[in-house]
């Protein structure tokens, strides 16, 4: 984590579907929270007992808001942990350390109309988008894909949004992309957030029906695909050699056996933890390294990114 | 005079059409308008022709064009009419512009005004080098500038014209050349043309 922790104690936890829990927390001192802007994520320590989980969460409380942090958790079945965790022990008054949180996904201010797509969990982010929006008297839209039973679960974060519409698996209640990316305004900026899939046939989509890249923003979740086949990595710097297990990620085991290691995002988004690479081939898994830095095979973001190799070497 | 140390001194390239999905309208000043010019824009455009209009600003008559052809007669006109079309712009259209830089950061900013994000306009240089020029002093713009320093239209200062650009306002940086040894005016040349 970058710079100073947050010390946080559950106020409240509440399912608020069979898969999604509804956490809020406060200082620990009872002070003042750092104000978050909308879109902003916070990084959780989830302490278990045999290991421990970092995992970034979108705020969905109302941007600004310093008394309380609000966060939906969905229980994911091939968790690697963290949200087993917030689901089945975390409780009113346990402490967190959490990192001051930070805004990767921070809506356009110069936009004349915010188009909003929601891929299930994905929503998050833009049920503070929405508060902000609403609050500003912004033009927007929201199309959230969704299961059918989770179409009412947001709705207390969704009172004042301007135009929402709702779509589930099912003939003549699927988004149809194309059509809805056809016909929009000059000065609009497309958001989405949702599984790999729709992110990637949303930012497709875009681009086939010639929208500017500048107008087109996504936030990906990086930490389910973290895992894969185990491999070693080499800390040249500090002379250790430590094994990454199939369901952790390399930024986990380097910080496991106590290195620091700079992170933000843990989303293979932001760039921050982005290491040098002296031996090895790295499986790239993150949005932030260009073409060309891919194919130059000197970096990787650990956070995200494995090997093709049984061995790297980082310059750690 | 088109490249330059400063970064804020715009770069322009080639016309290609892009081959999205939206409109794409094509601006060009007639004055820069060669029969040769005119074909290659017309080989450049011949993907998205349907899609496609062009307008010619104070061409001759016998101008021909790619796409449904319009006929303006004045840059301010031109403006005018591209910021308050009734459709509006959409976000995959696209504004390509040809023309002298006073022209065409004129037309940018009406573009700009009227919702266009920078990122969908495309401009190629043709014709003069003249600049629009803002005064650091009086904030008057003083046009069709060709020469390195240039007497203010707003406050009679004499001008060094500076490469720094302001897209904002279409215009360069122009400082008062002599405030440190007021009257020692350096010779002026033509270096715009």
């Amino acid at each position: 984590m970058i710079g100073e922790t947050l010390e946080l104690t559950v106020v409240g936890v509440d399912d608020i579907a069979p898969s999604l829990r509804h956490v809020r927390l406060a200082a620990a001192d009872g002070g003042q929270l750092p104000p978050a802007s909308a879109g902003a994520n916070i990084q959780l320590r989830l302490q278990g007992e045999a290991r421990t989980w970092r995992n970034a969460y979108s705020l969905i409380s109302q941007p600004g808001r310093r008394d309380v942090y609000e966060i939906i958790v969905r229980r994911v079945p091939e968790s690697r942990g963290g949200s087993a965790f917030v689901h089945e022990v975390l409780k009113p008054g346990d402490r967190l350390v959490a990192s001051w949180p930070s805004n990767l996904f921070a809506p356009q201010r110069t936009a004349r109309h915010h188009l909003m797509i929601a891929g299930g969990i994905g929503i998050t982010p833009f049920l503070s988008y929405v508060a902000d929006f609403a609050h500003n008297g912004a033009s927007h839209a929201l199309h959230v894909c969704c299961r059918e039973s989770e179409t009412a679960t947001f709705a207390p974060w969704l009172q004042d949004c301007g135009d929402l519409n709702y779509y589930w698996d099912a003939d003549g209640h699927r988004l149809d992309i194309p059509a809805l990316l056809a016909q929009q305004p000059a000065g609009t900026h497309l958001y989405v957030c949702g599984p790999a899939a729709l992110n990637d046939q949303v930012i497709q989509a875009a681009a086939d029906a010639g929208w500017p890249a500048s107008h087109v923003h996504c936030e990906h979740f990086g930490a389910a695909l973290s895992g894969g086949t185990p491999f070693t990595a080499f800390l040249s710097r500090s002379g250790i050699e430590v094994e990454v297990g199939e369901s952790e990620s390399l930024l986990e085991a380097i910080e496991r056996i106590g290195a620091s290691a700079p992170c933000l995002c843990r989303g293979g988004a932001c760039g921050v933890c982005v290491t040098g690479v002296l031996e090895g081939e790295p499986e790239h898994r993150d949005h932030y390294l260009g073409a060309d830095e891919r194919e130059g095979g000197q970096l990787i973001m650990p956070c995200v990114s494995r090997a093709r190799s049984a061995r790297l070497v980082l310059d750690l | 005079m088109m490249q330059s140390q400063i970064t804020s001194r715009p770069r322009y390239r080639e016309l290609v059409a892009e081959d999205t999905a939206g409109a794409h309208l094509l601006i060009v000043e007639g004055d820069t308008l060669t029969p040769r010019q005119m074909a290659a824009l017309a080989a450049a455009f011949a993907p998205v022709a349907e899609r496609m209009q062009t307008w010619l600003v104070s061409a001759p008559a016998t101008a021909l064009a790619p796409g449904r052809v319009r006929k303006l007669q004045t840059v301010e006109e031109a403006a005018a009419t591209l910021e308050h079309m009734d459709e509006g712009f959409g976000i995959a259209d696209r504004l390509y512009l040809q023309g002298t830089e006073p022209f065409m950061w004129m037309l940018a900013a009406a573009a700009t005004r009227a919702g266009l994000s920078p990122t969908q306009i495309r401009m190629q240089h043709a014709g003069s080098l003249k600049r629009r020029v803002w005064c650091t002093h009086c904030h008057q713009t003083t046009e069709n500038v060709t020469t390195n320093i240039a007497t203010c239209a707003g406050c009679g200062r004499e001008l060094l014209v500076r490469d720094h650009f302001s897209r904002r306002l279409g215009a360069f940086m122009g400082v008062m050349v002599d405030a440190e040894a007021p009257g020692e005016v350096p010779q002026r040349e033509e270096v715009f043309p």
